[in-house]
């Protein structure tokens, strides 16, 4: 049950070390460099880091942190809309990083964030499969109609399209429009279909290329969502 | 389970820029962090800083969580040990620490690696009370204290070689009983 049988027991006790932070300067820089194109290590350092948290996650009593820590938190990151601006082209600079380094295919799209539009999300929903296969995070902004759908986990299948809908009670579904293979799509959502949210479902059906010829889903349905309102 | 699921759940709205799933985070796991920052620092003031700017770092790069297949308590723990650790090292003045989040896992094989999480977390005290004590204490030393083989060895008092290849192969030793 070993998580990698490839490893050498020299490997795996310079994985640990690197984790300890115990190699001298030259070995960790070697380390680091072997890293970038030897999986078996990286998994190995990753078994490290999950069995030593494991230990710690048992071991250390858990202590309650003063009330100032969360409201120096909140101050600090929520107060300032020109800071949580900084930080989306912060994750996204992140994530072009991670791009670049041909571990993930994101497509960066630019971000532009129109005046006053950064508050926090008013409605959010996770999209998901059942068996986790596909799974989205979705938040609108109700004044600005922006919806903001991330590519969690799963694909679009070749030749094959994904489209958002939304679904109000009873009423018949209503597209949202085709969701992009890439990671992150934007939706603006027009102003009487913002009111429906409260209590709504988010669903992705499997569609041919261009979307549902009809109108309404025709594919199965991928994944599905109950949309949550933040509370202020 | 569930707990997991609920903290994956809080985790991916905060990719989102949820601010109510940061603070639910924060009340459900700012404890154990909190522990895990005064045990490293032994300082109250600047645990408490330490855990601030471990949140800080959680929320600009929860974006990164699922790429390293860890559970959100892994993932959550090496943050804030490894920033505790820093600001030691700091503190002492040199030293670096590997910079978790540099290390990309390949694609999680999920159950799976989920399985081997929870056969350790079962065997972990277990497999500690195999080694001898004194070794025991070496690991916490170097993952909770920050210490060096340097500081380590003075502290068992032998030379830096033999703690270093006694460090290891009770590592190995370690590997080997959680992999039973």
């Amino acid at each position: 049950m070993s998580d990698r049988p490839t490893i050498s027991p020299d490997d795996s006790g310079k994985a640990a070390e690197y984790v300890l932070g115990l190699l001298p300067d030259a070995e960790a820089r070697e380390m680091r460099a072997r890293l970038a194109s030897e999986p078996a290590l990286r998994a190995e350092v990753l078994a490290w880091e999950r069995r030593f948290a494991t230990m710690a996650e048992q071991e250390v009593a858990p202590v309650t942190p003063p009330a100032s820590v969360e409201a120096r938190l909140v101050t600090h990151l929520f107060r300032d809309d020109a800071r949580s601006r900084w930080q989306w082209s912060g994750l996204w600079r992140g994530a072009a990083a991670l791009a670049m380094a041909g571990l993930v295919a994101v497509a960066v799209l630019v971000f532009t964030g129109g005046p006053g539009s950064r508050d926090e999300p008013d409605f959010t929903a996770i999209i998901a499969a059942e068996d986790g296969s596909l799974q989205l995070a979705a938040a609108l902004d109700l004044d600005s109609g922006q919806l903001r759908v991330s590519r969690q986990s799963g694909s679009v299948a070749d030749g094959r399209a994904q489209e958002l809908w939304l679904i109000a009670g009873d009423a018949a579904p209503v597209s949202l429009g085709l969701l992009s293979a890439e990671a992150e799509t934007q939706v603006a959502v027009p102003e009487p279909l913002r009111a429906l949210f409260a209590g709504a479902v988010l669903a992705v059906s499997d569609e041919p290329p261009g979307g549902s010829p009809t109108g309404a889903p025709t594919g199965d349905v991928l994944a599905i969502g109950v949309i949550e309102e933040i509370q202020a | 389970m569930s707990a997991q699921t609920d903290l994956e759940d809080l985790l991916a709205r905060i990719v989102l820029r949820d601010r109510a799933a940061f603070r639910a985070l924060f009340s459900a796991t700012s404890a154990k962090l909190f522990g895990i920052c005064l045990r490293v620092l032994n300082d109250r003031a600047e645990a408490e800083d330490a855990l601030q700017e471990v949140f800080i770092k959680i929320w600009n790069r929860a974006d990164r969580y699922k790429v390293t297949g860890h559970s959100p308590m892994t993932w959550l723990i090496t943050i804030a040990r490894n920033h505790a650790i820093d600001r030691l090292r700091a503190r002492k003045g040199g030293g670096d620490t590997a910079e978790p989040d540099l290390v990309v896992a390949d694609p999680a094989p999920g159950p799976e690696a989920q399985a081997i999480a929870a056969g350790e977390a079962r065997r972990i005290a277990d497999c500690l009370g195999e080694l001898d004590q004194s070794r025991a204490a070496a690991v916490r030393g170097a993952y909770l204290e920050g210490e060096t083989y340097a500081d380590l060895a003075a502290r068992f008092d032998v030379p830096l070689n033999t703690m270093r290849t006694w460090l290891r192969r009770s590592l190995l030793t370690l590997k080997d009983c959680l992999s039973r």
